[in-house]
């Protein structure tokens, strides 16, 4: 089981003289769900967009599959999913044509050209909306139209119709009331397949501040100042760890 | 004593400074000759010629402009909408093409942009003769690349992080560019398509006058034979075309969800590709290029053309653009501030949108009749046509303006004029003075029109090399035409960027 999937060696970043991220290693194993904790600025946004490729790092190597960045296929790149703090939702596309893009990977232009287009299908986009708990009176309206909510859930219906390994989550659960958090954490951390039916779980790296949300990860990440302070089982966070990082 | 200090508001105002020394030279040069002619010529405007056969004339010389105007704008918008792509930074991006290509295609669209469509057309002409077609390429060449520019710009302005987002999905390249720049494309096309048809319209008559055909032709052959009632016909004709236009596009809501519409936009997207392809391979199958044989002396001609002359021309060229600029920027707000009542607001309309009709070698040649051609005419021609548009921008930012400020510096006793100026021009002055900024580009490549006609700096004479077929002097002068254009653009853009 314990095979890494992502692995992060000695890296740091640095931007406009400042370091973000400071000599962080890190193993990230195929089944594991890792929670990421930390304070706002302490580099939790940056230590994703470091993992899914985003950001080249300034020092150290990322390993995806044992294998470089720049040695990957785009199949092997597509494993990777990222649900972004900002969403980056296309704001002049309909949230199912959104939740679409997810697809792109996987088809050919003249899906990307009909999506945009609008007649491409969107049953399977309606499905993963679904999933979120989206009303079918949101499917077509455009994101700009949307409430906090509403896009939160869309930026996750996307990620979750790609069908990655792994998921790269940051503060996936703002803007949703406290029901909606369980129905979206369950969904995030056991993956559901075309028919609807749970698989095994997935690899995840979620970034949260909510304590009270850890219960369905494995492990915890703190991280403090571009650093990480800890790398422990969930069972053994007390409080003393979260002293060191809050 | 206070240091002196400059805000939008007085600097939108300071600009008419240029009307001293125009002034001084306008008064100097003015003769009473034409006077009856220009009396004759203003007479007939409420009395245009009206018969069967000038209507019968008008409908088949507004069909020509159409149709060359609509078929250059279809051909320039599509290309422009490719080449801006290819010239904006999300391209170089998705595939990772070295920077290198970006800055190539940008400076070579800007040289082609920087030369007059009049220009490119006449070029045309003396060399392919008279021919419909060459009116059409004559506004396609300079037009695409205009339209690459605003195209590439908005594509600039598209948020790097949601280009991140699709990059990380890792869908193939093609996927990516088309979801990212789909909507901007489309935008774009709705916001400043419909006004690029306007323009395209109005080149098309500039280049009529010129003998390229259309309603242009027919304005410029009344105007010869001093036909002043037919001309007016012609001008009204065309301000109907013009207006109706414009109330068309109004009513037309373009909707991008809907997917006949969306079929039918690629459809002719892709037409207008496969006619343009097949009509360049036709022109260069059934072209002999014999007329080539004049521009193979391009380098054994020699140029008669002296360095002092050639700098002369140059500086007039630039004095030109700058005393135009300057009319261009303060006459709209000066004449709206100081006459802002309800009617005085009609007539400054009516009177902005004559000097938009009107094509500027028209304007120049009316004033002409009772002026001496000299740089200041020309550069009193240029500004009006300028002011006619930057006023209309001015009027509907003003009527679409908060009055909240307007109202109560009014409601404290404060002049109408004053709290026009403090309340509500002062907080359009810095969109407006961007907009100049921009609007002086166009004004630099429309100096070769007036100096076509005016006998005033480098389009006088880039004439006159071209009626002696002087290839080598005509390219000095395109080139020193495209280094004045692109100096002009580097630091308009650089005013703009200070103001937005």
């Amino acid at each position: 089981m314990n095979n890494t999937l992502l692995e992060l060696k000695n890296i740091s970043y640095k931007y406009k003289n400042n370091l973000i991220l400071n000599k962080i290693n890190l193993k990230i194993n195929s089944g594991e769900k890792i929670a990421l904790l930390g304070k706002s600025g302490s580099g939790k946004t940056t230590l994703i967009s470091v993992l899914n490729g985003t950001i080249k790092p300034t020092q150290g190597e990322v390993k995806l599959f044992n294998k470089g960045f720049e040695e990957l296929d785009r199949k092997q790149k597509s494993q990777i999913t990222t649900i972004w703090q900002d969403l980056r939702l296309i704001e002049d596309l309909s949230a199912e044509q959104n939740v679409n893009c997810g697809l792109l990977a996987e088809n050919n232009f003249y899906f990307a050209f009909k999506n945009l287009l609008n007649i491409s299908s969107f049953k399977k986009a309606h499905k993963y909306m679904q999933l979120c708990r989206l009303h079918n009176s949101v499917y077509d309206k455009n994101i700009r139209k949307l409430s906090g909510g509403q896009k939160q859930r869309v930026a996750i219906a996307r990620s979750l119709i790609q069908g990655s390994n792994i998921l790269l989550a940051d503060e996936p659960f703002n803007y949703l009331d406290p029901k909606l958090i369980t129905t979206i954490k369950n969904l995030l951390l056991k993956n559901v397949d075309k028919n609807n039916t749970k698989k095994s779980p997935k690899t995840a790296l979620v970034a949260l501040h909510r304590l009270d949300l850890l219960k369905d990860f494995d492990k915890v990440i703190g991280i403090k100042d571009g650093k990480i302070f800890f790398t422990i089982k969930r069972t053994k966070l007390k409080k003393l760890h979260l002293d060191k990082i809050y | 004593m206070n240091k002196l200090k400059l805000n939008y508001t007085s600097l939108s105002f300071l600009p008419i400074l240029v009307c001293i020394p125009l002034g001084y030279q306008l008064i100097n040069n003015i003769h009473f000759g034409g006077f009856k002619l220009f009396q004759e010529f203003l007479i007939s405007a409420f009395n245009p010629k009206i018969d069967n056969e000038i209507i019968i004339t008008v409908i088949n010389r507004l069909n020509e402009t159409i149709l060359i105007g609509f078929l250059s704008w279809l051909i320039s918008i599509i290309f422009g909408a490719i080449f801006g792509i290819i010239s904006s930074n999300i391209f170089y991006k998705i595939f990772n093409i070295p920077n290198f290509f970006y800055r190539i295609i940008r400076f070579f669209l800007t040289i082609i942009r920087s030369i007059h469509e009049v220009v490119w057309g006449i070029l045309l002409m003396q060399i392919y003769g008279i021919n419909f077609s060459m009116g059409i390429i004559a506004i396609c060449i300079p037009y695409i690349a205009v339209n690459s520019k605003v195209f590439a710009e908005q594509l600039e302005t598209i948020d790097y992080k949601r280009f991140e987002s699709i990059n990380q999905i890792n869908a193939p390249k093609f996927s990516s560019l088309l979801t990212i720049v789909w909507n901007p494309i489309i935008n774009t096309f709705k916001n400043f398509g419909l006004y690029r048809l306007e323009c395209s319209i109005r080149s098309t008559v500039i280049l009529g006058l010129f003998g390229i055909g259309g309603i242009g032709t027919s304005i410029f052959l009344s105007f010869q034979t001093l036909n002043f009632r037919e001309l007016w016909t012609y001008l009204w004709s065309l301000a109907i075309l013009i207006i109706l236009s414009g109330f068309i596009f109004k009513k037309i809501k373009f909707n991008n969800t809907n997917k006949i519409l969306s079929i039918f936009f690629i459809t002719v997207f892709f037409i207008t590709i496969l006619f343009s392809f097949s009509y360049f391979l036709y022109f260069i199958f059934n072209n002999n290029f014999e007329n080539f044989n004049s521009l193979s002396s391009l380098f054994k001609s020699s140029s008669e053309l002296g360095l002092f002359d050639f700098l002369k021309l140059i500086l007039e060229t630039i004095i030109l653009s700058l005393l135009s600029t300057g009319i261009a920027i303060s006459l709209p707000p000066l004449v709206i501030g100081i006459f802002n009542s309800n009617t005085s607001k009609f007539f400054i309309k009516t009177f902005a949108f004559l000097l938009r009709l009107i094509p500027t070698p028209v304007i120049l040649l009316i004033l002409l009749t009772f002026n001496n051609p000299s740089l200041s005419l020309a550069a009193l021609t240029l500004g009006l046509h300028n002011a006619g548009i930057t006023s209309k921008l001015l009027f509907t930012n003003l009527e679409g303006q908060d009055r909240r400020n307007y109202i109560a510096m009014k409601s404290l006793g404060i002049s109408k004029k004053t709290s026009w100026l403090l309340g509500l021009f002062s907080q359009q002055a810095k969109s407006y003075l961007a907009y100049c900024a921009y609007r002086s580009d166009i004004i630099i490549r429309e100096t070769a029109i007036v100096g076509l006609i005016g006998s005033v700096g480098l389009g006088w004479r880039l004439q006159e090399s071209l009626s002696s077929f002087a290839w080598q002097e005509v390219t000095i002068i395109l080139i020193a035409y495209s280094s004045i254009a692109i100096v002009g653009e580097l630091i308009n853009g650089k005013i703009k960027n200070s103001l937005t």
